[in-house]
C-alpha cells in the first residue's frame, strides 16, 4: 500500500493521539530512543549476546519515520529517502551477513543459522564494492538501520505465523495452535496460487505433492526450519507452507511421505517472502510504540524471476 | 555379487585412498549382504526413486544424497515416523540397499558432479581464468538465464538481478552453497542457497549490486539441478569394473514444480 502525504498524516496523528501517555510526546525521538523503547517494550527479556540493535547510522540523529522491513535492501533503503524516512528496523541483516558487518570475530560462528552456506568465513570483504556503496549511500543520506530479529522471533504468539495467517485469512480456522489452520477443501494447486497472489511472490515459490490433491489442514513454518519441524507437523496436517527447508531435508521427507501414498504437500515460499507479514505486524507495535513520527511497513518483495 | 563386495571394488578403483572415516558413503537403507542384481546410481534415494528402481530390477542404489532426509542419516526421533517405517519396510521387503556416495564423488579426479554439470550447462569448452570460472562472449543475464532453463530442464529455476545485466564470466557451484564474486565474475551460477542471515546473503547483495548498476548475478538452479547430471558420471565409472549386472542412472527428479510453470 502506497499512502499518499496527507493519508500518511493522518495515519501519524491517529497513531500519535491513539499512544496516549506512556510515552513521553515533547522529547525528541532520536535512534538511540527507539531502540531503547523496542527493548523495554519488546516483552521478552533482552539476551546478553544478540545480533539486536543499531547496524548502521548515527544514534543520535533524531527520526524523521520508520520503515519496518525484511530486508534493508538497497530498494528499501531508496524508497526510505524518497519518503523522507530515516530509520529502517529490518529482521534480517544490512550487511549480508549474521554479524552485519565486514569483521568476522569468529569466522567458525560468523555464518549463523545459515552457516557454510556462504561456503567460508561469513562476512562481506571490507573493500566490497556493493557494501562500501550501501554504507556510504546510508551515511549520506542520514538513514539509521536497527536490527530487529532474535527478540521479535521470540515473541508470543510467534509474530510470523500469525502474520502468514492473516495475510492468508486463515485466523478464523485457527486448529488449536499457531501453526495449524484447517480451512475449507482446496487443491494444493489453487493454494499455491492463493498463497503467491496474496503475497506478491514472482518465481519464489517451489511446491512439493500432486498439485490436484484436496488439502485443508494447513501447518506454517514461516522462515527456515529443520527437519525436526517438519517430522512433527507433516503427520498431524495435509500441507506444509514453510518459508526456507532443506532440500536434502524437509523436501525430500515431503516427497517420500507423497510416494509412501499420503496426499499431502509442502509449499516452500522463500525464507524473506514468509517472513514479510510477521514484519507488518511488528509496523503495527512499533507504531504504538513511536508515536511522534510516522511507521510503515515496507516489503521487500521477492528477489526472484525466472524466465518463461 | 554382494552390495558389500560392490563398495570393495569402488574403493579400489577410485583412484585415490577411501576416506574410511566417512559416515556418508556407508549403507544407509536394507541389507549390504544381499545379491546384487542391478545397480541405480542417482542424486538422491527418495522412496520413489527406490520403487523406480525396484520396478526396473536394479536392487542396488547408489545415490548422491541422503536417505533419512538429513546429512548424518541420523535416524534418532525418526524410528516412530510413519513415512520412515514405510521407506525402511520396502527397502526391506523389496531386497533393496542404499549406499551413499557423496564424498568419493568429490574427492574422485575429476569430481564427478562437477564435470556432470559443467557438461551439462553446456560450458566445458568455456574454462575461464580461474577454478570453477567459466568465460563466454558478452551476453544478457536474461538470454543467459532463459537458455540455462532449457538446457537444465528446471522448473523452479530462480534468477536474481537485472535481465539487462551483462553476462561474460561465471562461477558455478554444486549443492549447497553457492560461495562469492571473485574478481571479473559477473554471474554465479549454483544449486541451493539459504537466504538471508548466513555467511553470505548472496541474493541480498546481488539485488544491491543491481540497484548501483554493477552488473551482479545469480541463477539458482535447485540442488539436485545442479548435481544430479554428475551421478551419470558415476554409473559410466562403476561400469568399467562392474561388468556382471546392469549399472543405469536413473534421476530421482527435481522435487519442485512452481505455479504457473508446470
Amino acid at each position: 500500500m502506497q499512502l499518499n502525504r496527507r493519508q500518511f498524516a493522518s495515519t501519524a496523528g491517529v497513531a500519535l493521539f491513539a499512544a496516549g501517555s506512556s510515552v513521553p510526546q515533547n522529547t525528541t525521538l532520536t535512534v538511540t530512543l527507539a531502540m531503547d523503547r523496542i527493548r523495554q517494550n519488546i516483552g521478552v527479556t533482552w539476551k546478553e549476546s544478540t545480533i539486536d540493535g543499531v547496524k548502521a547510522g548515527d544514534g543520535n540523529a533524531s527520526v524523521s519515520g520508520v520503515a519496518v522491513t525484511a530486508v534493508a535492501t538497497m530498494d528499501t533503503l531508496a524508497r526510505a529517502v524518497r519518503e523522507k524516512t530515516n530509520l529502517i528496523v529490518s529482521l534480517e541483516p544490512v550487511y549480508y551477513s549474521h554479524n552485519d558487518g565486514p569483521a568476522a570475530l569468529n569466522p567458525q560462528t560468523a555464518g549463523g543459522r545459515g552457516g557454510g552456506g556462504g561456503r567460508g568465513a561469513g562476512g562481506i570483504a571490507p573493500d566490497d564494492p556493493v557494501f562500501l556503496a550501501k554504507k556510504d549511500f546510508i551515511a549520506k543520506n542520514g538513514l539509521a538501520v536497527i536490527r530487529l530479529s532474535d527478540h521479535w522471533r521470540a515473541r508470543t504468539p510467534d509474530p510470523f505465523a500469525l502474520g502468514l495467517a492473516q495475510t492468508m485469512t486463515w485466523t478464523k480456522y485457527r486448529a488449536g495452535s499457531d501453526t495449524r489452520y484447517d480451512i475449507p477443501g482446496i487443491t494444493i494447486a489453487a493454494l499455491a496460487d492463493d498463497l503467491a497472489n496474496k503475497l506478491n511472490v514472482r518465481a519464489g515459490i517451489r511446491v512439493v505433492g500432486d498439485p490436484q490433491a484436496q488439502v485443508s489442514r494447513i501447518g506454517v513454518l514461516p522462515g527456515v526450519s529443520a527437519l525436526v519441524a517438519s517430522v512433527k507437523l507433516l503427520p498431524e496436517c495435509d500441507v506444509i507452507v514453510a518459508g526456507e527447508t532443506r532440500e536434502w531435508e524437509s523436501v525430500e521427507y515431503a516427497q517420500d511421505a507423497v510416494a509412501a501414498g499420503q496426499k499431502k504437500g509442502l509449499i516452500m515460499l522463500g525464507r524473506v517472502v514468509s517472513e514479510e507479514p510477521g514484519m507488518n505486524l511488528c509496523a503495527g507495535w512499533l507504531k504504538t510504540l513511536l508515536p511522534e513520527v510516522s511507521v510503515r511497513w515496507f516489503p521487500s518483495g521477492d528477489s526472484y524471476w525466472r524466465p518463461a | 555379487m554382494t552390495a558389500r563386495e560392490v563398495l570393495a571394488l569402488m574403493k579400489q578403483n577410485l583412484g585415490s585412498p577411501w576416506n574410511e572415516s566417512t559416515y556418508r558413503d556407508v549403507f544407509h537403507a536394507g541389507n549390504p549382504d544381499i545379491e546384487v542384481k542391478g545397480i541405480a546410481t542417482t542424486f538422491m534415494a527418495t522412496l520413489d526413486l527406490i520403487q523406480r528402481a525396484h520396478a526396473a530390477g536394479l536392487n542396488m542404489v547408489i545415490s548422491h544424497e541422503t536417505t533419512y532426509w538429513n546429512d548424518r542419516d541420523d535416524t534418532n526421533g525418526l524410528t516412530a515416523d510413519a513415512v520412515y517405517q514405510f521407506k525402511t519396510d520396502y527397502c526391506l521387503k523389496n531386497g533393496m540397499v542404499v549406499l551413499r556416495l557423496h564424498d568419493h564423488a568429490h574427492s574422485h579426479q575429476p569430481d564427478f558432479i562437477m564435470a556432470g554439470l559443467v557438461r551439462a550447462l553446456g560450458w566445458t569448452a568455456s574454462e575461464g581464468p580461474g577454478p570453477r570460472v567459466y568465460s563466454f562472449p558478452k551476453t544478457t543475464l536474461g538470454v543467459m538465464a532463459a537458455d540455462l532453463k532449457k538446457r537444465m530442464g528446471a522448473r523452479a529455476f530462480r534468477v536474481v538481478g537485472d535481465p539487462k545485466a551483462t553476462v561474460s564470466m561465471a562461477s558455478v557451484a554444486m549443492g549447497y552453497g553457492m560461495g562469492r564474486f571473485s574478481p571479473g565474475v559477473d554471474l554465479i551460477v549454483g544449486g541451493e542457497q539459504p537466504e538471508a542471515d548466513t555467511a553470505l546473503d548472496l541474493s541480498s547483495y546481488v539485488l544491491d549490486a543491481a540497484f548501483f548498476g554493477m552488473n551482479k548475478s545469480q541463477i539458482i538452479l535447485g540442488h539436485n539441478i545442479s548435481e544430479e547430471q554428475g551421478m551419470e558420471d558415476a554409473a559410466i565409472w562403476l561400469r568399467t569394473f562392474v561388468k556382471e549386472v546392469p549399472v543405469q542412472f536413473v534421476r530421482s527428479g527435481e522435487p519442485y514444480w512452481s505455479p504457473g510453470n508446470g
